[in-house]
């Protein structure tokens, strides 16, 4: 038991009911996260990342547009299972969410601090006051400058990256053990994307509490996360230690993704790699490998069928019929 | 000591706040010259309908038969009626009736309106009922359907306000329900969602609020409209029962004898063109406030 990880998710499916059909968004994920553990979500936009986290958080209408399959073990409970009202009780509490975009996630009509004093006063039960000063401190914790004033600012008062700040201090306000950051530094620039990723790294270290990273770029991975998950079309591809992900990528998809992250040092004059093609559409999923159209080493038996999620000498997961060949092949290269 | 302080201060800070914006709302309302245009000719028409009871010497259906259809005087300083009634008393009284059927309608359809206009946003079933109820209503001309309300209910006053109730809310649900289907799909929602509130909060805490300036711009051109329709259907007799005075029946009054006493018809009409365009222009000025996309 004691080894028991945080949250637990088993073959998690989450099938959209569009005008054009079912369409399955995320398609079999398995994964866990363990105590006080970043795990990084990667992948290009559209592979299911989001879909993802919302679903561990059921926030999409199951009433019309989402069937969930799978379990999703937090805490001994499987979320896909409980009540919407324990649901509810979770939400916030034991897992927060924060957003891409700092500049919509806050609404605009009452000011930061009454929002996030709202979501303590909701799961705490603590009187008004109390709430209030914890809000203060929340804010103070999330390094915003002069917190008793600024709790009274509302949304278009503050910058993006203060604004993120004001989100990251609601979403702790309950100290919740899982944080999900969905993208949380797309919209901000470097200087502050750097200090929010400090944030949540001193967070997560403080607090004890777990975090799911989901981004597409993968510096930001090498920066914060301890393990990561590779995300293509709903599946994962590959999921390794981030040292052995960066070392040693396996996938033919992460390579790419490798490959097309500019060098600092590298040549200007050349154009920077990229990965042909684009997603397919998920009404049209392909049989065999899902990457197969897109990769350089696809052979028949790729289009044919598709490859198990492996667990390789090194430890890592790979989801490809040929890695062994294409690695002893780059040995070769150098 | 020190916290004690801290929330002193604190509390200064925020009232500080407070007054800053309430400030900024008042300078851009006095800016906007149709609001404060429109403010005051609402103002002057209240101010006078709330103390002419007070300076007429006369009851609204006091009838002196030997000073029948008689010009402006000083004795009558709108004239009498064909009855011998002060004209000035009755428009008094009628229009504080046809005001207030108007501020009732405007109250009420804004309290039915934002219910169902929310509700049906937040859920697609009840959206396609109770939006297509509203189609149904919106179909049939307002005048129409308010008179066979009345004609069902029978003429008196609080019918007329239930009728136009009646034809109005579906406007104002449909006004509110579009700002907050667009509201629902914000971020800021799905963030509320990802913090463990409720349906109810999040209709109630989180949606009302951002459609209630639409909903107020609506409202008043709703107490405007309420007014003309009104005062329609007591001028075709469907409104407000004789003899209690309202603008729509002093009209009718005066119809019969426009050639001989033209104030009968100029002074009730002067008095609902005022208050509705005071309106009018309020709720024109009140868009440009309040939305700050039109501008």
């Amino acid at each position: 038991m004691v080894d028991q990880p945080l949250l637990r998710i088993k073959e998690l499916r989450t099938h959209f009911h569009t005008e054009r059909g079912r369409v399955t968004a995320v398609d079999g994920i398995t994964l866990h996260v363990e105590e006080r553990e970043i795990l990084g979500v990667v992948g290009e936009s559209g592979c299911g990342k989001s879909v993802t986290s919302q679903s561990i958080l059921r926030l999409f209408d199951e009433k019309r547009t989402v069937k969930y399959e799978g379990e999703i073990h937090f805490k001994s409970k499987n979320l896909l299972k409980i009540s919407n009202a324990n649901m509810q009780k979770i939400r916030g509490n034991d897992i927060a969410m924060i957003f891409q975009d700092p500049l919509s996630s806050l609404n605009p009509v009452y000011t930061i601090g009454y929002q996030i004093t709202e979501s303590i006063m909701l799961h705490q039960k603590l009187q008004k006051k109390k709430a209030y000063e914890k809000a203060v401190e929340m804010l103070r914790l999330t390094g915003i400058p002069a917190p008793e004033k600024r709790v009274n600012d509302y949304p278009h008062e503050l910058s993006g990256g203060m604004r993120q700040r004001a989100m990251i201090a609601m979403a702790l306000a309950c100290q919740p053990r899982l944080l999900i950051a969905d993208e949380p530094t797309t919209a901000l620039d470097v200087t502050i994307q750097a200090q929010i990723l400090d944030l949540i790294n001193r967070l997560n270290q403080e607090l004890n509490m777990s975090v799911i990273f989901i981004t597409h770029d993968l510096g930001v991975i090498a920066e914060i996360c301890t393990r990561v998950v590779v995300m293509y079309l709903g599946q994962i591809v590959e999921e390794a230690d981030v040292e052995k992900l960066f070392s040693n990528p396996l996938h033919p998809y992460t390579k790419g993704l490798m490959k097309s992250i500019p060098q600092i040092d590298g040549d200007r004059s050349q154009a920077l790699h990229v990965i042909e093609g684009t997603v397919p559409s998920l009404h049209d999923v392909p049989n065999g490998c899902r990457f197969a159209s897109r990769c350089p080493y696809a052979s028949d038996l790729c289009r044919a069928k598709m490859p198990e999620l492996k667990i390789v000498k090194t430890g890592q997961k790979v989801r490809c019929w040929h890695y062994e060949e294409i690695l002893e092949k780059e040995e070769v290269d150098v | 000591m020190e916290a004690v302080e801290r929330n002193a201060k604190l509390v200064m800070l925020k009232n500080d706040l407070k007054k800053e914006q309430r400030n900024l709302f008042v300078r851009r309302f006095i800016s906007n010259k149709l609001a404060v245009t429109g403010l005051i000719i609402i103002s002057i028409l209240t101010f006078l309908v709330t103390i002419g009871p007070l300076i007429t010497s006369y009851g609204p259906n006091e009838m002196v038969v030997d000073e029948r259809l008689e010009g402006p005087s000083s004795a009558h300083w709108l004239g009498t009626d064909n009855l011998g009634r002060d004209l000035f008393t009755r428009i008094v009284f009628g229009a504080q009736l046809s005001m207030g059927v108007g501020l009732s309608v405007a109250v009420i359809t804004s309290i039915l309106g934002i219910v169902i206009g929310l509700y049906a946003s937040y859920y697609r079933v009840l959206d396609n009922v109770l939006m297509r109820i509203c189609d149904g209503l919106m179909s049939l001309p307002g005048i129409l359907l308010a008179i066979a309300l009345l004609a069902a209910l029978g003429p008196s006053t609080k019918n007329v306000i239930i009728a136009l109730s009646v034809v109005y809310t579906p406007n104002v649900a449909r006004v509110v329900r579009s700002a907050a289907l667009v509201v629902r799909e914000e971020t800021y929602i799905e963030a509320m969602k990802s913090q463990g509130a409720s349906s109810l909060r999040i209709i109630w805490g989180h949606i009302a609020p951002n459609t209630l300036s639409p909903l107020i711009v609506q409202s008043t051109f709703i107490f405007a409209n309420a007014i003309i329709v009104e005062a329609a259907l007591s001028f075709l007799g469907a409104g407000v029962p004789p003899p209690d005075p309202s603008l729509g029946n002093i009209l009718f009054d005066g119809k019969l004898v426009i050639f001989t006493a033209w104030w009968m018809v100029l002074f009730p009409g002067i008095c609902i063109i005022l208050s509705v365009l005071g309106l009018n222009l309020f709720g024109d000025g009140l868009r440009d406030i309040l939305d700050p996309h039109s501008n």
